[in-house]
């Protein structure tokens, strides 16, 4: 778990670093969008850019508005500062608004601060919809990309490369979709923190060694009884991009409370899932990807993704939701809204905060808004117990 | 919501005032003096359209006629299309539907309302909205949302790929009222063989979601007028822009709004052109006399409005500008990008052309139209990439001579606010002194505009500018 921890809370990590020693690059990703299995299948380590040891946003704000979410402005914060200089690349995709435009801010930044910009930068065009235009649109992008790939690195992808790929990176998917089932059961074995820190560890620690170290903690899990989830409300945490263990482990620092699963873009949601290993790769891959419509960027599909939320709150036996969004994060503050007035219609609570992505940025705030709700709910149950049965007559 | 706010629709109340107002100048100048007195209210947004002309009496015939459009379709049979400012309306016409366009609707509240339309937007958060998306649909939203209008069969927007908070407001109605709903998409880049395709294709489904929605077949002779009376109005247009083009302007700061408006309501529909061609007759008029469109006919400075211009009661902006004596170079709601204007010429890929020569063609002709409407054609990629919104708005100033650049949006305007900051920085080096209002267009509890007002003197005065 250490090692998880260390690449969870570490933007050079010591996977990542060990990673450089070997000569062999390492290019950075804004999206869940954007395919990791191309970057393995071309000897680069993909890393997902995350904006964790931030202490201010000084350098983000000279580029930034005043208007924009703030986990952009952290990921713009750590490459003005130099933290991202292990990066031969970064791919930046039109996931909202807010993230689209760290590319022209990154662009711009690297005029006033030199060196920030990694040598290869590319614009992923991923689209908004998966009918088959959309579809078209993805897998040429997919196609250009592995072209520019190509072009810069002087490397060769191929399709029994990326095929390799997708193998390699579903045992991890498998992993984690166990671990996931392991967190369905009545008495759960593993904290949310934990699954969380190990699913963010895969976005950024070689898939080689991160299969491996998962594989050594899964059989560890598979052997523990001890059950954390005894006389605890069980919660689901959705919403925004968070890859923030601080968030989950403040929900879980309440002894009365355990996350059972996450609808988050860093989470297991869609890591859970696996890719066809036969056929085209770059059907396989758009079908994975853009199939799925999980993010509120997929406009229209909000009734999927309710029929998706419930299917994974009735399987994780949730007793609340806890739905957050950063600040200036339309989409999902306004589906929140929408799960919101449907999970309470279906007698689930859920708990609204928006908030700023940051260490610990408002916690005591939250922290007073998340004992407040779990009162909420405790007190629901106990009504639930206390209720006289019904006699018919 | 306040519950008087709620014993009376939306669009009925303000559909009554703008038909008044378009009756308002039937009577002699005397006349019409004489009743300003009983609209102290109103009269400061009726007063200085109907003081540009006859124009301006068109343009509210104009306004009165798309709230009574809407008040009346459903008793014609007619099924209404809740749509956005950058959706061409025309193909709406050409399939007998009725747009309700969500900014047209809270603008006009807007303006016309001391009140503005600060109650609907509310209710927008009271139901969910974040109060962090844009004013611009959260206005009229909020009436619909609530039930104060007239019922919006079905949906559909063009903003996802380019205004997430945009394509956000209808896919949150959609869901929250249960409404079908159809949203193109807009890839990143314009102008070549794979993006011209995706507008296309995603065009061709949308004419099967209406066709479905309104059980009307799209009539392809119907759209042949309609974009005949479009190519008759993009050259109006362009016609007026090449007025726009000498120093001083004679063009009236608020033709520019009722360019873009006219296009937004009625694009392809008579009313329009007849806007445009006494707008043109008027403009044609006072260039002979070498005289600014001004009310004092003296030009001071050139303003280019880089983004939208303002909106809130009284047309406050508008008469600002003829108070100081400020030219209106247009923003980017004003322009077309039909394929032989002369601005287009050096941004390759940027324009569209009519052809009516076959269905395909035609079909093809309003994809591409669209796909250059305002906003969606020029932000929709990186902002300094060639064609984008840096090369435009440097065409833009460097066409009309321009002395100054004035970025203008909404707090919720998440996609420009992310690039604002280096837009204006370019825009500076390339030596154009660029101001960003920190205001709400459509919202003055963001900012007053007594303040808006005060840090725009300050830009002038602090840049040497006047």
């Amino acid at each position: 778990m250490d090692i998880f921890y260390d690449a969870a809370t570490k933007v050079k990590c010591e996977s990542i670093l060990n990673w450089k020693k070997s000569g062999k690059p390492v290019v950075g990703y804004t999206c869940s969008y954007a395919p990791p299995e191309i970057f393995h299948a071309a000897g680069i380590l993909p890393v997902r850019l995350r904006g964790i040891e931030t202490d201010g946003t000084d350098i983000a704000d000279a580029y930034f508005g005043p208007f924009i979410c703030s986990f952009p402005k952290c990921i713009l914060q750590l490459a003005g500062k130099g933290m991202f200089d292990f990066l031969d690349g970064a791919v930046i995709t039109p996931g909202c608004d807010s993230m689209r435009r760290i590319d022209e801010c990154w662009r711009k930044a690297g005029e006033d601060h030199d060196g920030i910009v990694p040598p290869f930068f590319y614009y992923f065009d991923v689209p908004h919809k998966s009918e088959a235009h959309g579809m078209r649109w993805f897998k040429n992008e997919l196609k250009l990309m592995i072209k520019a790939i190509e072009t810069h690195f002087d490397v060769k992808i191929t399709h029994k490369g990326i095929l390799a790929a997708i193998k390699k990176f579903n045992i991890g998917r498998r992993m984690l979709k166990e671990i996931e089932t392991m967190r369905w059961a009545k008495d759960v074995v593993v904290s949310g923190t934990d699954v969380f820190t190990a699913t963010i560890a895969g976005a950024v620690m070689p898939r080689d060694e991160y299969n491996q170290h998962l594989k050594q903690w899964l059989s560890g899990l598979r052997r523990r009884k001890k059950s954390l989830s005894k006389n605890k409300i069980r919660l689901m945490l959705a919403g925004s991009a968070s890859d923030e263990i601080n968030l989950i482990r403040l929900l879980e620092e309440n002894t009365g409370a355990i996350v059972v699963a996450e609808n988050i873009c860093f989470g297991i949601r869609a890591e859970g899932n696996e890719i066809d290993e036969k056929g085209n790769p770059i059907d396989n891959l758009a079908k994975h990807y853009m199939d799925q419509s999980v993010c509120p960027r997929m406009y229209g599909k909000y009734k999927e993704r309710l029929t998706s939320i419930k299917e994974r709150i009735d399987r994780a036996r949730v007793d609340g939701v806890v739905m957050q969004n950063i600040r200036f994060c339309d989409l999902h503050g306004a589906e929140n809204s929408l799960y919101e007035r449907d999970l309470e219609a279906a007698g689930i609570p859920c708990l609204k905060l928006e908030r700023e992505y940051g260490p610990r940025a408002d916690s005591g705030r939250m922290k007073l808004r998340i004992n407040a709700f779990l009162e909420r709910i405790d007190a629901k149950s106990n009504q639930k117990s206390t209720e006289p049965l019904s006699v018919s007559a | 919501m306040r519950p008087e706010i709620k014993e009376y629709n939306y669009d009925r109340i303000l559909g009554q005032t703008l038909s008044a107002a378009a009756r308002f100048p039937a009577g002699s100048d005397k006349e019409t003096e004489l009743t300003y007195r009983y609209i102290p209210y109103f009269k400061g947004v009726l007063k200085p359209l109907i003081d540009t002309g006859v124009p301006g009496k068109i343009f509210l015939e104009l306004l009165a006629l798309y709230y009574e459009n809407i008040l009346t379709a459903h008793a014609r049979g007619k099924k209404i299309c809740g749509t956005t400012f950058c959706y061409s309306p025309a193909i709406l016409y050409a399939m007998d539907i009725v747009p309700a366009t969500f900014e047209i609707l809270t603008a006009l509240g807007g303006m016309v309302w001391k009140r503005g339309m600060f109650d609907y937007m509310d209710f927008c958060c009271e139901v969910g909205m974040p109060e962090t998306s844009c004013s611009s649909q959260r206005g009229f939203l909020g009436a619909f949302l609530a039930g104060l209008c007239e019922e919006v069969d079905f949906l559909v927007c063009d903003s996802p790929g380019v205004c997430d908070t945009n394509a956000n407001a209808y896919a949150f109605s959609s869901a929250y009222l249960n409404k079908p709903f159809y949203q193109l998409n807009y890839p990143s880049s314009i102008g070549d063989e794979r993006s011209q395709k995706y507008h296309v294709d995603d065009y061709k489904e949308m004419i099967r979601f209406m066709e479905e929605q309104s059980g009307n077949r799209l009539d392809y002779d119907r759209l042949a007028e309609i974009l005949k009376e479009v190519d008759l109005q993009d050259h109006l247009t362009a016609d007026l822009e090449d007025l726009l083009m000498l120093v001083p302007s004679p063009l009236p700061p608020l033709y520019n709004l009722m360019i873009y408006a006219g296009r937004f309501c009625f694009s392809g529909q008579k009313i329009y052109t007849r806007v445009l061609e006494a707008m043109l007759k008027w403009a044609k008029n006072r260039a002979k006399t070498g005289l600014s469109g001004l009310r004092s006919g003296d030009e001071k400075l050139r303003i280019f409005t880089c983004y939208i211009d303002h909106y809130t009661v009284n047309l406050n902006f508008w008469n600002y500008l003829e108070d100081r004596n400020f030219g209106h170079l247009g923003c980017i709601l004003s322009r077309n990008f039909r394929d032989d204007n002369k601005y287009v010429k050096n941004l390759p890929g940027s324009a569209y052309g009519i052809d009516l020569s076959t269905k395909d063609a035609m079909l093809d002709s309003m994809a591409q139209l669209n796909a250059r409407m305002p906003m969606v054609r020029t932000i929709r990629g990186p902002y300094d990439k060639p064609g984008m919104w840096l090369d435009e708005s440097l065409e833009l100033v460097r066409f009309f001579q321009a002395d100054c650049v004035i970025y203008n949006g909404t707090p919720g305007c998440r996609n420009t606010w992310g690039m604002v900051k280096p837009f204006a920085r370019d825009m500076e080096k390339n030596g154009y002194p660029t101001h960003i209002m920190n205001d709400d267009a459509f919202d003055d509890r963001v900012e007053s505009w007594e303040a808006t007002k005060e840090r725009l003197d300050e830009f002038f005065q602090v840049r040497g500018l006047l």
